[in-house]
């Protein structure tokens, strides 16, 4: 008997039950998976992706958000040749409308120049506009703002509240479309920052003529000179004067910390074990966790078919034969039901996606499908599926 | 006394370890995700506790969306100032006025408090020049100055609709807050621009060091008409809470399909069971066991291996969890995640693998019980 391929024994109905908790199983991993793996990714690019954005942050902090770094470090890097744009930028925590929501306090003209905006409605900001903000996409569906209305923004830091007009709606394509953002001193007032201080700057640099390296050496340089007075307020304000006083703030050296974005926030999250290996390992395991019902199926399915089974084995199919055909026969289904547990997960992602429902610090989840995890579903049904029909017991 | 006989028959298959596993494995998911948010937001909430809160209170028009939009009345504030629990009471109104000055004209903040020198003082400001103190005299924060190009002794023009003030700027202050961008005035100015003595946009109350804020904002709320609101500027804990509850709507998503896949577990197992154990099902009917006795044997079996299963797997998915944050602990020192299992969220595991797994073998259980002795399902 050369092959069982002929023999159509297996019932289509008793199949459903193994399809059914495959793509179930699928669409529990994937969905894990995408969603770690898209907070991963939407956190290791909120800086900025490509290697030529580099941030200047404070080392002593716990989290991107909390370090304060001289704002005149701003200028004074900016300067040098192959500094292609700087931005100081001051991060606060925030309620709006009994919602937290984190508002960046920027220089609107460099920001830009480090991070696409396109402004779907009203105008773009400037830094005189000391009254107003723009917020992301998101935020603006999330609260139902549009240009022109009026807010009461609550600091979470200190024992603040500033009153803005909502000046432009924007769209990022990232995380930042959850984010408002402000001239940077209303980002400093909020954040309980005076004005020699931001919480991190970012560079976007020409890597052929200057490196993070250089930029450190540069700031170590800077540590060395002594800093002058806090700055009063001036009495007098000629025209063209800087809208945010400069302070040239002292520092130690040992406390800043100079990388390529996307390195600085995988650094941050590594330092609590998270990384990417290690988060699809996790969505792997919980697959795993589910292979027992997997395997539970594959082996259910021969037990429903003990009849036909014994017919074949009666007219001369060794147990090798059977098992054989029997994993010809079901492994087609277990592709099919991944894929199917993979669209389903797709589709539950991309709504929930579109619509800001999974926030972590206050940011959407990114919906970023991954090959390696689609592989990974593939590869773990055939492997459980083959492990259940191959322990199976054919009498 | 069928019942119990039949589950002990059903029990002896060999599959039921096999379908507690399946349980318990999934059901260690949602519990080892619930013990690790346990710990995080146990942390965030001790951390929160740890940030001194200000002592700052507002009281605006309780439909007010804006400082701007706000009215309450001024007399309210007497209220306040024989209370012992308070530090000071700040009337304050905020305008939008028409701001003119030799090189142009403006949209600028203007507000009007009592005693300009409090207000700065309760700011921490630094001042260049003197406290405005007449109504014809104004304090400008240091953004609006830089901005404007407004220096010490220069007139403005201040317009609202067709109400129009002039003032000389006497002094420049930095305050770190929304301040720095506003021209400060002297009350009796702002209500000439608002032509309005009787209310104000807002009222600052603040708490004195030291006093119980449960027990002063208890004596406060009483004082209150129903037309306002008290707000604190600082909400810490409301900010907490939503990033709590982000990571527990992140975590529990993936509940979803859990319970799902517990309720396929479940209809695998069953139907497995009972074509293995169709000889012994068609043994009772044939010695009279009805349908229900039949439906309710298998229930009964499916709910007790479920409970098995989620007791052990609630077990599973917390030591684990301990496990995991322990070897991470040794490896990334600053990593502190002690996680641990609330009984009222075990209790809420428990039921939803119940109801899933019920759920999962009803169809089942109803085609066993509807199938007459001497049938065999094909």
């Amino acid at each position: 008997m050369s092959g069982l391929a002929g023999f159509r024994y297996l019932k289509r109905r008793r199949i459903t039950t193994l399809v059914l908790i495959l793509t179930l199983a699928s669409a529990l991993f994937s969905m894990m998976a995408f969603s770690l793996v898209g907070f991963y990714g939407g956190f290791i690019a909120y800086m900025g992706g490509g290697e030529d954005i580099v941030v200047l942050y404070d080392k002593g902090s716990s989290t991107p958000f909390t370090g304060l770094v001289p704002a005149y470090l701003a200028e004074r890097i900016g300067v040098l040749e192959g500094v292609l744009a700087s931005s100081p930028e001051a991060i606060a925590p925030c309620i709006i409308d009994g919602r937290a929501v984190f508002v960046r306090g920027v220089v609107p003209k460099e920001f830009a120049k480090l991070t696409k905006l396109k402004i779907m409605d009203g105008e773009m900001l400037q830094l005189n506009d000391t009254y107003s903000m723009i917020v992301g996409k998101r935020l603006a569906r999330t609260l139902g703002l549009k240009p022109g209305d009026k807010v009461l923004v609550f600091s979470v830091l200190r024992d603040q509240y500033v009153e803005l007009h909502v000046k432009g709606v924007y769209e990022s394509g990232s995380v930042m479309d959850d984010e408002a953002l402000a001239p940077l001193y209303v980002g400093q007032w909020l954040r309980g920052a005076d004005y020699g201080h931001v919480t991190l700057i970012r560079f976007r640099i020409d890597k052929g003529a200057i490196s993070p390296v250089r930029i450190f050496d540069e700031v170590a340089k800077e540590a060395e000179e002594p800093a002058p007075g806090r700055g009063e307020p001036s009495q007098q304000q000629p025209p063209g004067q800087p809208i945010i006083p400069r302070i040239t703030a002292r520092f130690t050296v040992e406390r800043i910390g100079v990388e390529e974005a996307q390195r600085f926030m995988k650094s941050y999250m590594e330092r609590y074990g998270v990384t990417r290996e290690a988060l699809i390992t996790l969505s792997a395991l919980v697959f795993l966790f589910s292979g027992t019902s997997i395997v539970a199926a594959s082996r259910s399915i021969v037990a429903q078919h003990r009849g036909e089974i014994e017919v074949l084995r009666s007219i001369g199919a060794s147990k090798k034969l059977v098992k054989r055909d029997l994993l010809v026969k079901l492994l087609p289904w277990s592709i099919v039901s991944s894929s199917a547990g993979v669209t389903a997960a797709s589709v539950v992602m991309v709504f929930i996606h579109e619509n800001g429902y999974l926030q972590v610090l206050s940011h959407t989840v990114q919906f970023q499908p991954d090959p390696l995890i689609i592989a990974i579903n593939f590869i773990l049904s055939i492997v459980l599926v083959a492990l259940g029909v191959i322990r199976s017991e054919l009498g | 006394m069928a019942l119990v006989l039949g589950c002990k028959m059903l029990f002896r298959r060999g599959g039921t370890a096999a379908f507690i596993s399946a349980v318990a494995l999934l059901i260690a998911i949602p519990a080892s995700t619930n013990s690790i948010y346990n710990s995080i937001s146990y942390q965030t909430q001790v951390i929160g506790e740890l940030v001194n809160l200000g002592r700052t209170y507002l009281i605006l028009s309780a439909d007010s969306r804006a400082l701007t939009d706000s009215q309450v009345e001024r007399i309210l504030a007497s209220r306040f100032v024989g209370l012992g629990s308070i530090d000071y009471v700040l009337p304050q109104r905020v305008l939008v006025a028409d701001l003119a000055t030799g090189s142009g004209s403006y949209t600028a903040y203007i507000r009007g408090v009592e005693d300009v020198g409090s207000f700065l003082k309760t700011r921490r400001a630094y001042l260049n020049g003197a406290i405005a103190k007449g109504w014809a005299e104004a304090n400008i924060g240091e953004i609006l100055a830089r901005a404007l190009s407004i220096g010490l002794q220069d007139e403005v023009d201040l317009a609202v609709g067709d109400r129009q003030v002039r003032v000389k700027v006497v002094g420049v202050y930095r305050s770190q807050t929304q301040s720095d961008a506003e021209l400060l005035v002297p009350i009796e100015t702002a209500n000439i621009l608002a032509a309005n003595n009787h209310t104000v946009s807002l009222i600052e109350l603040s708490l004195k060091e030291g006093v119980d804020s449960h027990e002063a904002l208890s004596q406060i709320t009483k004082l209150l008409p129903e037309n306002v609101k008290l707000v604190q500027p600082q909400q810490l804990r409301e900010f907490t809470q939503q990033m709590n509850t982000q990571t527990l709507v992140f975590l529990n998503v993936w509940s979803l399909a859990v319970y799902a896949a517990v309720a396929a577990a479940s209809h695998i197992a069953v139907m497995k069971l009972i074509t293995e154990s169709s000889y012994e099902l068609a043994m009772l009917r044939a010695l009279g066991a009805r349908k229900h006795h039949i439906y309710t044997t298998v229930l009964a079996y499916t709910m007790a291996t479920a409970l098995l299963g989620s007791i052990l797997g609630i077990a599973l998915g917390t030591a684990g969890a301990q496990v995991v944050s322990t070897i991470l602990r040794w490896i990334h020192r600053g990593i502190e995640l002690s996680p641990f299992m609330e009984p009222r969220q075990a209790l809420q595991i428990v039921f939803l693998a119940l109801a899933s797994s019920v759920l999962g073998c009803l169809y089942p259980a109803f085609k066993t019980a509807r199938v007459r002795y001497v049938e065999q399902p094909l």
